[in-house]
């Protein structure tokens, strides 16, 4: 008996080949697709765009811009920066320094007439607030903001701390500002003697 | 080998596209995040959490709460809504108008179309954004996670299975912290057909001594230890109420925007 002699003359090898090409059609047509896939959903890896939205700018489009809580929002920052200082971030005021807001008869008046003028001309001399009598000055500490600014934080004020008095427009403020003849601080008198 | 060169650069190429993909990529992108400002506020979100709320997140992981909750929720869409803010000087007109359109569920142009048409008959409209989806719906929150939301957490208790609800603003939805240890002692206390298992091991009942403890459970009839004794809870339940407290992702984001609904100040 004898073993099938083998030949060693060659080794055998793995011979290459192509892979077919309907497989590399599919794969590129698949990329493809993907990348169209990714470039209209995708945001560009922008770290703020997740879906639904599909980018930068679409969501840009989506930010509210303007309405009721973005005027509240400014009146806000405005009224911390500028008035919260003497009348307090709670409307309270300060015993001394500045009478209350809230639930102040000047600031939920009908009109805002009065109320206005406070801060584009200053006030100065006795004024009864809360049912207690303040003897003190203000200067004119609106006349430097903003019709906008100036009417968000009128708005803010007269609809905060439970107050519900009606919104102030940023018209009203550029009527009443070009209506002061000589911007000097005002007396109650002068207060009383304006339409609400 | 032959070809031993060629399988070292085929690996390397494997291995550094999926390093890339799930490490490098993530970190380049969301790497850097941190605090925000909330839209139309002088806000910034997130706030960090406070001690016992931060001893309360390693609690919720001990327990597994991810388990069976998640905490991220997720949306589908945007809409805009149109909002009357004044009548005008004509209200009975504005009102048989609005009568006859859809105010609700709008895209952008179909929501301008609407408010020129009222603001023709004299009304004044605000176009506010809501999002949209089941889990909106459920009333879980008002717009969907992201990344700004687990800024403060490690770990990130993310969650994949909702066998309870989401609970990425249950400190918004269920602020009360006697609920959340009453929920906790008994869940069937408080909701009837609660699926929850009670984690009473986070409670002692002890005898009571001179007089009741100050914070022994309220709880109702059926529910209450033997008489003579309280149920008090421990540390850890403390903690993580104070943690689920703690959960509010649900402010409106740059880059998860809504209208926020004002409410003044009392």
């Amino acid at each position: 008996m004898s073993d099938p002699v083998i030949s060693t003359s060659s080794e055998p090898t793995a011979a290459r080949s192509l892979a077919p090409m309907w497989i590399l059609v599919l794969t590129l047509i698949l990329l493809f697709l993907g990348a169209v896939y990714f470039d209209r959903h995708s945001g560009w890896f922008d770290q703020q765009v997740y879906s639904p939205y599909a980018s930068a700018a679409m969501l840009d489009s989506y930010q509210p811009k303007s309405g009721a809580a973005a005027a509240a929002a400014q009146g806000k920052r405005v009224y911390e920066q500028v008035c919260g200082l003497c009348h307090g971030v709670d409307g309270l005021g300060k015993p001394g320094q500045a009478p209350p807001l809230a639930g102040s008869d000047w600031v939920i008046a009908k009109g805002h007439n009065r109320l206005a003028h406070i801060p584009l001309a200053g006030i100065n001399g006795p004024i009864t607030v809360g049912g207690k009598n303040w003897n003190l000055g203000m200067a004119a500490m609106g006349a430097a903001l903003s019709d906008a600014d100036l009417a968000a934080v009128l708005t803010y004020i007269r609809s905060s701390w439970g107050n519900q008095a009606g919104e102030v427009t940023a018209d009203d403020i550029k009527t009443i500002r070009a209506g002061l003849v000589r911007p000097q601080p005002m007396s109650l008198d002068q207060l009383m003697a304006m339409p609400e | 080998m032959k070809n031993g060169f060629v399988i070292f650069l085929a690996a390397f190429a494997m291995i550094f596209t999926s390093w890339s993909a799930f490490v490098l990529g993530p970190q380049l992108q969301l790497g850097r995040e941190k605090q925000v400002p909330v839209l139309n506020s002088t806000e910034v979100y997130p706030r960090s959490r406070h001690g016992e709320a931060n001893q309360g997140l390693q609690v919720y992981r001990a327990n597994g709460c991810a388990a069976c909750h998640t905490e991220q929720v997720q949306q589908d869409g945007v809409a805009c809504e149109v909002v009357l803010s004044s009548a005008g000087k004509n209200p009975a007109a504005i009102s048989n108008l609005l009568a006859t359109l859809n105010l609700r569920g709008l895209s952008q142009a179909d929501a301008q179309a609407v408010s020129d048409k009222i603001a023709a008959g004299g009304g004044k409209v605000e176009t506010h954004i809501v999002a949209v989806g089941p889990d909106i719906a459920r009333g879980w929150g008002l717009r969907h996670s992201v990344a700004e939301d687990f800024l403060y957490d490690n770990v990130v208790q993310l969650g994949s299975l909702r066998i309870g609800p989401d609970l990425a603003g249950v400190g918004t939805r269920l602020p009360d912290a006697n609920w959340q240890l009453l929920h906790l002692y008994a869940p069937k206390s408080v909701v009837k057909d609660s699926l929850m298992p009670p984690f009473r091991y986070l409670f002692e009942t002890r005898k009571i001594g001179d007089a009741p403890s100050a914070d022994a459970l309220n709880l109702p009839q059926g529910f209450t230890p033997p008489a003579g004794y309280e149920v008090v809870p421990k540390p850890e339940a403390k903690e993580l109420v104070a943690y689920l407290l703690s959960l509010h992702a649900d402010v409106p984001l740059y880059d998860a925007p809504f209208t926020p609904v004002v409410v003044a100040k009392p």
